[in-house]
């Protein structure tokens, strides 16, 4: 077995679920189910990394806006 | 008596839901397959609330026995016509852009309603002036967790493919995408792409390594039985849709200046000619208030603007250059007009094809207008493609029962640069032969020169007696 097929082969077994296709019509092709798992995770990662920031700017905002509001000794 | 439900030719994909058409009606028929993702859309106010934000064309159930009645029909709907039928490859690229931005806005909607899209077709969006709105509401499905996307390559193909095809590489799809009806494949796309499009992670891998794995998927005999498909998290797949959205949103088309983009601030246009022309507009505008007008060689609308502003109900407009598009585009957003610009190649019109050559409809088969103009525009077609006088006129003329021609003589200036780099071998382009072809088919209403170099324009009217 070539070390391409080991890699998608070890891709599917990270992945493999089960899901059932309701009203599904569409062939989504192989390629693009591949090819999905990856940007999801990706896709997951840029949520959380958009998620982190928005929490660092508040948490950061939030300070800045306390040090600037208090009163002057 | 009430007229026969035809079914539409391109509504059979989807074996749970397909679009007839009855007189001026049209109708979905919902087969029981479908039944239980449309009545999840319905009861949890989905539906109403996506027809309610201009998502989607509204819908209402209809109790009459309105399509040929069998055991497997669930539902049937009504839905509101839209006005004129697009497609694709008639879309300039803010049209195509704002199509793919409304189906990643669709999605993203939908997802936070608990659903998710069973396809992408660009052809389920269609335009109402220059506002995106979408057709079909048995798209949406509950989505389950986990679920990858079915409509991304169908996504990837209609709508990212063709734009980074313009935005990156200057060419515009349209021709492509027209004898390709499914869109531009990754596989296609990828080798045509720079070592520095790739380092775009979206292009990377939504294009490149799509393409990759499908044609590994191929030459392997790779596939993924529907029970054993990679988990796609909620996550995951909104990261993907909002990564898509803001690719999208960043493209832009190829700035190239054109002779016609510039044509409306030409001043070899001279502005008396311009009223009059927006004259002779607005008279038979006003007389017929056209619910449908077309401009034939629209460039930026102008004329359609005075035609809308004076009794034409709704207009499209048809025109080569994209440039001209564009800026048609913004004149229908800035002053809020009820106005489509498409693209149009006259000498070679959007035909009929598809499966069994009735999927889409040619131009000729979807006009529907009341009233046209075609100012600026016969000479392109008569001198610029050989297209003798008589077919040309008759070819107008078959558009719309009334309308308005513009006729500018060998002499005039923008003919004579037709004529430029060729022989002149146009013995029948003339005067007496245009108005002899309008006569042989319409009376003529009204003659009326409009510029010293005797450019004139005829006013015509089929089912005048």
């Amino acid at each position: 077995m070539t070390s391409q097929k080991t890699r998608l082969l070890a891709l599917f077994t990270l992945y493999v679920t089960l899901s059932s296709p309701a009203h599904a019509y569409l062939d989504p092709a192989t390629g693009s189910i591949m090819v999905q798992a990856i940007i999801g995770a990706a896709g997951t990662g840029l949520i959380y990394y958009r998620m982190g920031k928005a929490k660092v700017l508040g948490v950061l905002q939030r300070i800045f806006i306390r040090s600037r509001n208090r009163p002057q000794d | 008596m009430t007229s026969p439900a035809i079914i539409n030719r391109g509504s059979f994909r989807d074996p749970g839901s397909q679009v007839y058409e009855q007189g001026d009606r049209i109708l979905r028929w919902v087969g029981r397959y479908a039944a239980g993702s449309y009545e999840q859309v319905r009861d949890t106010g989905t539906l109403d609330r996506l027809i309610k934000k201009g998502f989607l064309v509204s819908a209402h159930e209809c109790t009459e026995a309105l399509l040929p009645q069998n055991a497997d029909t669930a539902y049937v709907l009504e839905h509101k016509r839209i006005p004129f039928i697009s497609y694709p490859y008639e879309w300039c690229f803010s049209l195509l852009k704002r199509a793919a931005l409304f189906h990643l806005d669709l999605h993203l909607q939908a997802m936070e309603e608990g659903f998710t899209l069973s396809d992408a077709t660009a052809y389920n969006v269609q335009f109402k002036g220059t506002q995106a709105i979408g057709i079909d509401h048995l798209s949406l499905k509950p989505y389950e967790d986990g679920e990858i996307w079915a409509g991304h390559r169908q996504f990837c193909m209609q709508f990212l493919n063709p734009l980074v095809l313009w935005s990156r590489k200057g060419i515009a799809p349209n021709s492509w995408f027209r004898g390709s009806l499914e869109g531009i494949a990754p596989e296609e796309l990828a080798p045509l792409l720079s070592f520095k499009d790739k380092l775009n992670f979206v292009i990377l891998s939504h294009i490149v390594a799509q393409s990759r794995l499908q044609q590994r998927s191929i030459a392997n005999h790779l596939h993924v039985e529907p029970g054993k498909r990679p988990k796609l998290s909620r996550t995951g797949m909104i990261g993907m849709l909002e990564g898509l959205r803001s690719f999208i949103e960043n493209c832009q088309p190829p700035k190239k200046a054109t002779v016609w983009g510039e044509y409306a601030q030409n001043t070899s246009y001279e502005s008396e000619e311009r009223s009059a022309k927006g004259r002779t507009i607005a008279a038979m505008t006003s007389a017929i208030r056209p619910k449908m007008f077309f401009d034939l060689g629209c460039n930026s609308g102008e004329y359609s603007e005075i035609a809308l502003t004076n009794g034409a109900q709704r207009a499209v407009g048809f025109d080569f250059d994209f440039s001209a598009l564009e800026a048609a585009v913004d004149r229908a957003d800035d002053r809020n007009l009820d106005f489509l610009p498409l693209w149009l190649d006259a000498a070679n019109p959007s035909p009929s094809q598809g499966w069994a050559q009735a999927e889409r409809a040619g131009l000729n088969e979807r006009s529907n207008a009341d009233a046209l103009i075609a100012l600026a525009f016969i000479h392109h077609i008569a001198i610029g493609k050989n297209v003798p006088m008589d077919m040309a006129v008759d070819w107008i003329i078959s558009l719309a029962p009334c309308g308005i021609i513009e006729f500018p003589p060998k002499s005039d200036p923008m003919v004579q640069r037709l004529l430029g780099n060729r022989d002149d071998i146009f013995p029948n382009y003339t005067e007496d032969n245009f108005i002899a072809a309008v006569a042989k088919r319409a009376k003529i209403l009204d003659r009326n020169t409009i510029s010293k170099s005797g450019r004139f324009l005829v006013t015509y009217d089929r089912s005048a007696p």
